[in-house]
């Protein structure tokens, strides 16, 4: 019986509510209820002004009617004492004259009970008079006496009684208004409770988790899943964030294409010569100011242009992208290369002294003498490196790399597959080189 | 600025106090009988008493009026009130078509009957009895209506004399004032005897006249009539006046 109503909610969740008129509606409801409800009260409302104007039109009144009926009861016994004891024949009389006029009155004939025994009293009075009073007639008037205090006291019971009822029937509208009034409250409780609760679901946890979204994309996180709001408006703006989640991305992505485009170069994926030079600047800057050891160097391969002209310059490009793995074999992740030129290549050591650069180069030359560089037509080519080293602890970038090249070019003058250290700019043009081992000179 | 301010408050100070002055200045004109104790007469001190000119003096109050008495015969209570030369009557009317087609009536404030008082054997309705009553009263209308032989006077402390000089045989009253001709030592020796007529035209609910121009009036005296039923001067008033409560 529930799954229905569950699948059909759900249904209209999917399709989405309009956020002002979803709760423009829940507004209207409400307020229909609630006003439904304060009419409710209201007719109780009614019921009690109506019993207060009756009680005071006609209760009261009425209870002061039978007042004053029970005193003139009491009135027809004062009476008729005065009619049975007078001290004269005149009091007698005149006392007999009310008693007649009381018991005449229209509203003493009103009551039945009243007018029945005022005429038996009136009958006993005149029959009284005449014939004197016995003692039979003294114990029927104390009977009649009694009788007429007995009414008396009723009629004033009755005349309490009448206004004890429409209190009664005040107190119990009252209670009941009281009832109304707590359900009511209650009523409006659960709904303030419901909205609160609508609005923290559909409108302040949507927007919690759009702020949460847009921090994740502020700080590069992949955004968290999200599940899609029953609000429209919402949900569009969700789906703003997501259009707007996706433009950021395919930015990031060209950016990161680009800087890796201005950065490299296009054949090895090393730096490229400008970006190199930011680095090793950077690199430099940092060594002087913290007085550490750094040193640069330059490498070229051995015969390229021969490689060109036997094999053709696609070879030639393998020979160059090989130098790409070569290079992360054999050096370190702190230091720098680029492909400075052509097959040219320039270094950047930190934190390296110049022996520690001799060793570091000389295995990088090592390495290439080893290295076999299979074509796709089954030749197996070997390439040396000339490599030339400068101290770049002291001096400028350009000016290091000046005396690099320079013992680069000394590493070829004296033969080639070799590592030639220029001396510190402060001695002059002294230049070490580092010997080859005899074995590998016949490699190139 | 300040001049001005101060002429404005003055006037709004004089206006008000013409209002005050005005409202509680409002006289109401009432008419009542003279001679009719118990319910309006001239007292020991010469100033009008009685249970209508006590209960016309707690209306007024409680209308927050001031009223001026004035001594009417009964026979012109209905048409001075009816001319509007008062504004209501502090007399004990009983309710007839007659009287309601000339001018407004309030709410009965208590319920009437006749008293026929005579020598014994003379029972009312004889063609040959002469029969005295209060010129404009219902049983002034009621016996000439019936072809009585009548004596009208206009007041009822008349009404002894004319049982003691033999001139009527029988008077016809209202209830109230037979209270007080019933206790007249002129006519004890006279030996009546009374009899309670309860006819229709004779007895029934009792009323004031209201200026028929004025059913404000009317509204605000049964307004009052309530007010002092309920809180005890009608009461004080009746215990005051007659022997029994008038309901």
């Amino acid at each position: 019986m529930i799954m229905p109503d569950q699948s059909i909610l759900e249904r209209l969740n999917r399709l989405g509510w309009p956020t002002g008129k979803a709760f423009a509606l829940l507004c209207g409801v409400f307020v229909s209820i609630f006003l439904a409800l304060v009419l409710w009260l209201a007719v109780d409302q009614r019921l009690v002004l109506e019993g207060a104007e009756r009680l005071q039109d006609k209760t009261v009144p009425s209870t002061l009617e039978h007042f004053r009926l029970a005193r003139n009861i009491e009135q027809l016994r004062l009476e008729g004492e005065r009619v049975l004891s007078g001290r004269s024949p005149v009091e007698r009389q005149q006392a007999m004259f009310i008693v007649s006029l009381i018991a005449s009155h229209p509203a003493m004939l009103a009551d039945a009970r009243a007018s029945a025994l005022a005429r038996e009293v009136e009958s006993f009075l005149t029959r009284s008079a005449r014939e004197g009073l016995s003692e039979k007639n003294n114990s029927e008037w104390v009977t009649l006496t009694n009788r007429l205090s007995l009414l008396a006291d009723d009629l004033s019971i009755e005349g309490v009684n009448l206004e004890t009822e429409d209190l009664r029937h005040m107190t119990t509208t009252m209670l009941q208004s009281h009832i109304k009034l707590a359900v009511v409250l209650a009523l409006v409780a659960v709904f303030v409770g419901s909205f609160l609760f609508l609005i923290h679901r559909h409108l302040i946890r949507p927007l919690q988790m759009m702020s949460q979204t847009l921090s994740e994309l502020r700080f590069g996180q992949p955004p968290s899943p999200v599940e899609a709001s029953a609000m429209l408006e919402i949900r569009e703006v969700e789906a703003a964030i997501g259009q707007l989640q996706k433009v950021m991305l395919e930015n990031e992505q060209a950016r990161q294409r680009l800087e890796f485009l201005a950065t490299t170069d296009s054949l090895t994926s090393m730096f490229n010569r400008r970006h190199f030079m930011t680095l090793a600047e950077e690199e430099i800057k940092r060594a002087h100011r913290y007085a550490r050891p750094i040193c640069v160097g330059m490498a070229d391969l051995d015969f390229f242009k021969r490689i060109n002209d036997s094999y053709g310059h696609a070879v030639g490009d393998v020979v160059l992208q090989s130098m790409t793995a070569l290079f992360a074999k054999a050096l370190r992740h702190s230091d720098w290369v680029c492909r400075y030129g052509g097959e040219e290549f320039a270094f950047v050591f930190p934190e390296t002294t110049p022996i520690e650069a001799q060793h570091l180069a000389e295995r990088l030359r090592h390495f290439a003498a080893e290295n076999r560089i299979e074509l796709s037509d089954g030749i197996c080519l070997r390439i040396t490196l000339s490599v030339g080293l400068a101290d770049a602890s002291a001096g400028s970038l350009d000016e290091a790399l000046k005396r690099a090249d320079e013992a680069l070019y000394e590493a070829k003058s004296r033969g080639r597959n070799r590592v030639v250290m220029a001396a510190a700019s402060d001695i002059g043009e002294r230049i070490d080189e580092i010997q080859v081992p005899a074995n590998e000179r016949s490699l190139h | 600025m300040h001049g001005l301010r101060s002429q404005l408050l003055f006037l709004f100070l004089a206006f008000g106090t013409c209002t005050i002055s005005q409202a509680t200045e409002r006289v109401l004109r009432v008419a009542v009988l003279t001679n009719s104790p118990p319910m309006s007469y001239i007292g020991d001190v010469g100033q009008l008493v009685g249970f209508n000119v006590g209960l016309a003096q707690a209306l007024c109050e409680e209308m927050e009026v001031r009223c001026a008495l004035t001594v009417v015969p009964l026979e012109h209570v209905i048409d001075s009130v009816a001319t509007g030369k008062f504004d209501f009557s502090a007399v004990s009317l009983l309710d007839t078509p007659e009287r309601r087609a000339k001018v407004l009536l309030s709410k009965p404030y208590y319920r009437s009957t006749s008293i026929w008082f005579a020598k014994p054997g003379i029972e009312p309705g004889t063609s040959s009895v002469r029969v005295a009553m209060v010129a404009g009263s219902a049983q002034f209308r009621y016996a000439q209506a019936r072809s009585w032989k009548i004596t009208t006077v206009q007041h009822h402390s008349e009404l002894p004399a004319l049982l003691v000089d033999g001139k009527v045989e029988a008077v016809l009253i209202p209830m109230t004032t037979s209270l007080t001709l019933r206790k007249d030592q002129s006519i004890q020796s006279l030996g009546l005897v009374t009899t309670v007529m309860s006819q229709a035209e004779l007895s029934g609910d009792v009323c004031y006249a209201i200026d028929p121009k004025n059913p404000e009036l009317r509204d605000s005296i049964n307004k009052a009539f309530d007010k002092i039923k309920q809180d005890g001067r009608f009461d004080r008033l009746n215990s005051k006046y007659l022997p029994f409560r008038l309901q």
